[in-house]
């Protein structure tokens, strides 16, 4: 009986995983990707055109704490324009409890808004891993 | 060219909304100082929405005729390109995406632009209409590259090209372009073959200036014949 439950343990583990990536890419997608694409129109201007289409990675699995204790999830957004694909076009994490989206501009984190407009500064310490515990 | 600098100037009013950040603007930062390319970019962009259709105007032949308002406008133009719009476009060319190559483009473009800024407007000092025709080409030639560039961005992404190409061939493609077509068209105008009834005219005047020293000879030879 004992072995039936270890047996189920591993495969729990695996759907938790899985949860929270599938989440966290829906969440992404709901809170980034959307928004980008409702964004862009056809511009006449220098601003890079939009892309043909948006692809969310969830780079980790399983969350990671920051330097304030909070668990959070990497990601990365890939674009094509024409038949290639260009990873990494957008990096950033999103935190498992808020649901807060990050984005990395430069050396530093900015709230996503920061892609859609909005004029945010960026935020230290976020989707940068903590010590581990000693 | 009015239209598509009608479309630049439509799609940039949003560079003079302080609360949210263009697209361009959200792509290009953060940038080393954030403060002077900001600056920078709005005058810019404010001077090339006044100069560039005051610059088409001015080529127009019913402005040409208006001597005066031609000269007034000329010099407002003038002072918007060289004090506002090439200095500020100087400032952004360092901070261009696509780096080196698209930098150079810009930089060249702003050279042709204040070199032939200040030979046409000192040629029209001293009242030298081809040169000055010539020089106001160029200008025009490099502004227009701002509306040739966007359509070429629109073109090319619409056959997938990939953008980071696309910027550097939607750049290099029209200054260079746009300064050869302007050499071929004033090498044609210059070298044109007048029509006939412009020859008869400058024959005409040439014989007119010429009879007073005709006549004046036809006078003083026999008298000089008197006197030997």
């Amino acid at each position: 009986m004992f072995a039936l439950v270890l047996s189920f343990v591993p495969s729990l583990a695996s759907a938790d995983e899985e949860s929270l990536a599938a989440w966290a890419q829906r969440r992404v997608e709901e809170g980034l990707v959307k928004p980008l694409a409702g964004l862009e129109a056809n511009r006449f201007s220098r601003a890079r055109p939009s892309p043909r289409e948006r692809r969310v990675r969830v780079v980790d699995t399983t969350a990671t704490l920051d330097k304030a204790g909070k668990s959070f999830v990497p990601f990365a957004i890939d674009v094509r324009f024409g038949s290639e694909w260009h990873e990494n076009d957008i990096v950033g994490c999103i935190y498992a409890g808020s649901g807060d989206l990050f984005v990395k501009r430069g050396d530093a984190y900015r709230p996503a808004s920061f892609l859609l407009g909005k004029n945010v500064e960026p935020v230290g310490g976020v989707c940068e891993a903590g010590r581990p515990p000693s | 060219m009015l239209v598509g600098a009608a479309f630049i100037t439509a799609s940039s009013l949003a560079y003079f909304d302080f609360d949210t950040l263009p697209a361009f603007v959200v792509e290009k930062l953060p940038v080393r100082f954030e403060s002077l390319w900001l600056a920078s970019l709005r005058v810019h962009v404010a001077a090339a929405l006044l100069a560039f259709p005051l610059c088409l105007l001015l080529t127009t032949r019913s402005l040409q005729r208006r001597i005066v308002w031609h000269r007034r406008l000329g010099r407002i133009g003038g002072v918007l390109v060289l004090v506002a719009l090439v200095p500020s476009g100087i400032v952004l060319a360092f901070d261009a995406k696509g780096g080196g190559v698209v930098t150079a483009g810009f930089l060249v473009s702003a050279a042709i632009i204040a070199w032939f800024m200040v030979r046409g407007v000192l040629a029209a000092r001293r009242h030298d209409v081809v040169s000055h025709r010539r020089a106001m080409r160029h200008v025009v030639g490099q502004m227009s590259v701002a509306v040739i560039s966007r359509a070429l961005l629109v073109g090319l992404d619409a056959l997938g090209v990939d953008p980071d190409l696309a910027y550097v061939v939607a750049l290099w493609g029209p200054v260079l372009a746009s300064a050869a077509v302007v050499e071929l068209v004033s090498l044609q105008s210059f070298g044109s073959i007048p029509s006939a009834a412009t020859l008869m005219e400058r024959i005409r005047r040439a014989l007119s200036s010429l009879a007073p020293v005709v006549r004046a000879r036809s006078v003083v030879r026999p008298l000089a014949r008197l006197g030997r």
